[in-house]
């Protein structure tokens, strides 16, 4: 890129080694799992070879009530919780933008969630506090004298779910806004105050453009991890009950580790990923070129 | 007034959010509160109650010891290669002579953002051919690839952020490209690329995924004890609060202190100034 050492001997060389273990791992086995969705392989059965049976498993796929459910699943947590844990996420960073003692303090407290593993996440908020029998949950309806809510049934599970991945992930994205409000040019929000706008106004016309580009890369990262999600539905839910709380990550894994149908594991993958692809392209299209500086 | 009034909230508002970021994070402290507790506090929650390391003396066993050690082994070697194999790749990107260096970095940032399970069938068919199934060498060879491109996308924004002239300088001065590296790219760039190792280590700790589909035994990780903690003694809150605290012990610690310069690495390139 930049031009101090044209007159060296190449050095590119340098980047193969890491470029190899990358294409090793993520390329060309996605290449492979391709050509698996074209194949009909039942690992539990080594007495029917893998054969190619064409559109087959996406036509079941795309004939299956469960599949769909699914889908809307998937676009339900990523969505919901995108767009609940941005907005919590910017209060938060409004919030948290001041200076007082111990505000560092409270700021890693508050982000701490965000560096918890999913397993514990679903463990702990399934058990100690969501448990309907002896959780908080339970006391606490008690308490009210209400009967406790089983979050984990069919009606609420998604949801649930929902909830936790916020809680998990809007940390993240207010670390992202927080850092975009420090950002901000002083001058600007000085001469505002000094026009007379309110609070409100100042929120609404200065802040909230200026954090564009970070509500941008906020927007970005949640969506794709958000997506991905997996391990807090697996330890809570299994999915269920049904595939009430299955994402398109965990239908991948059940169809592949529990029925064993490699070849429609394969092509839940392939729809999963040209999925992702294409959100991030809709939602992002204008991000522009990321290497681009001033 | 006004301004006497707001000074004199002042540390009113400090506690207010000091109490709102421990509300937000209560369930991580009730946990850990629980592993101090006896089983019969824990469930249903009792207010008062005696602090015990009872939990901790029963869950501190060969089976968590085993998965602890795999998880800091295999993290800690996956860190390692991460930056052994990604801190030249994007020296290359920014320094190098790629023809396209542009694309080339934004085929590494598109590669983080690929969901794990595109791959996990062919990788399972793959690995159980070569006998890798449930070992740590696999473990790190796949960290390190899911490792290596998050490091390129924060490590090339640290290292453009050198500016030309100093390197020029040094050039000026003899230095060849080692050497110009050694001396003045790499004391710049050290404490991005550190920061972005942790976001690695705490990525690659935390990993569930590949984790439970490829180990058993061998080379579980503290995921997979946690999972399976919850399967099989899921009544035993106690223990498994104490079980998790010592899971996100490590993690958290590092997340407590460095979450500001986590954010930078991210942010420098993707946000435009």
């Amino acid at each position: 890129m930049f031009a101090v050492f044209r007159k060296e001997k190449r050095v590119n060389w340098l980047e193969a080694p890491g470029l190899a273990v990358v294409l090793v791992v993520t390329q060309i086995p996605f290449v492979v799992t391709i050509a698996l969705s074209f194949v009909n392989w039942n690992i539990k059965r080594p007495d029917l070879d893998p054969s190619f049976n064409g559109l087959d498993n996406y036509r079941f796929l795309f004939s299956d009530g469960d599949f769909y459910r699914v889908i809307w699943n998937t676009f339900i947590i990523t969505g919901v919780s995108l767009v609940v844990g941005l907005a919590l996420a910017f209060l938060l960073a409004l919030a948290f933008n001041r200076d007082f003692r111990g505000v560092a303090v409270a700021r890693s407290i508050l982000v701490m969630p965000y560096f918890v593993m999913e397993p514990v996440i679903g463990i702990v908020w399934k058990t100690l506090i969501l448990s309907p029998t002896f959780g908080l949950n339970a006391a606490l309806s008690k308490l009210f004298g209400v009967d406790a809510t089983s979050f984990f049934d069919s009606k609420h599970a998604l949801w649930t779910i929902v909830i936790l991945c916020v809680w998990q992930w809007t940390p993240f994205l207010f670390l992202i806004l927080l850092s975009g409000l420090q950002s901000m040019p002083e001058e600007v929000l000085e001469a505002a105050k000094v026009d007379g706008a309110s609070r409100l106004q100042q929120i609404i016309y200065f802040k909230l453009p200026l954090l564009k580009p970070y509500f941008k890369v906020a927007g970005m990262f949640g969506l794709i991890n958000l997506l991905k999600v997996f391990g807090v539905i697996f330890v809570t839910t299994q999915g269920g009950p049904g595939v009430a709380s299955a994402n398109l990550s965990y239908y991948v894994y059940r169809t592949g580790f529990y029925d064993w149908q490699v070849g429609r594991a394969a092509a839940i993958s392939v729809v999963m990923v040209a999925l992702t692809l294409l959100l991030v392209n809709i939602v992002f299209r204008f991000q522009g070129d990321v290497t681009k500086r001033s | 007034m006004r301004v006497s009034r707001s000074r004199r909230l002042r540390p009113l508002i400090g506690a207010g959010l000091l109490a709102l970021a421990v509300v937000y994070a209560f369930p991580i402290f009730y946990m850990v509160l629980s592993s101090f507790k006896n089983e019969r506090d824990v469930a249903p929650p009792r207010l008062a109650f005696v602090p015990t390391l009872d939990n901790y003396r029963e869950v501190i066993n060969p089976d968590l010891v085993q998965h602890l050690t795999n998880s800091i082994v295999i993290t800690l070697c996956a860190v390692a290669l991460t930056a052994l194999l990604g801190v030249p790749i994007a020296y290359v990107i920014v320094y190098g002579r790629l023809r396209k260096p542009t694309s080339r970095y934004n085929w590494y940032v598109t590669t983080t953002l690929l969901p794990a399970v595109a791959v996990i069938m062919p990788l399972y068919v793959i690995v159980t051919k070569a006998g890798l199934l449930d070992s740590r060498a696999l473990m790190v060879l796949l960290y390190t690839a899911t490792g290596v491109p998050l490091l390129v996308w924060m490590c090339v924004t640290y290292m453009m952020d050198v500016p030309v002239s100093i390197i020029e300088a040094a050039r000026i001065d003899g230095c060849d490209r080692w050497q110009a590296f050694r001396y003045v790219i790499f004391p710049a760039v050290r404490g991005g690329v550190a920061s972005a190792l942790m976001l690695v280590f705490v990525v690659t700790w935390n990993e569930f995924l590949f984790a439970t589909a490829y180990t058993f035994t061998q080379a579980g990780t503290l995921p997979v004890f946690m999972n399976r903690y919850m399967t099989q003694q899921g009544l035993f809150w106690g223990k498994m609060s104490a079980a998790a605290t010592i899971a996100i012990l490590i993690p958290v610690i590092l997340g407590f202190f460095a979450q500001k310069s986590l954010i930078k690495g991210l942010l420098t390139g993707a946000v435009k100034e």
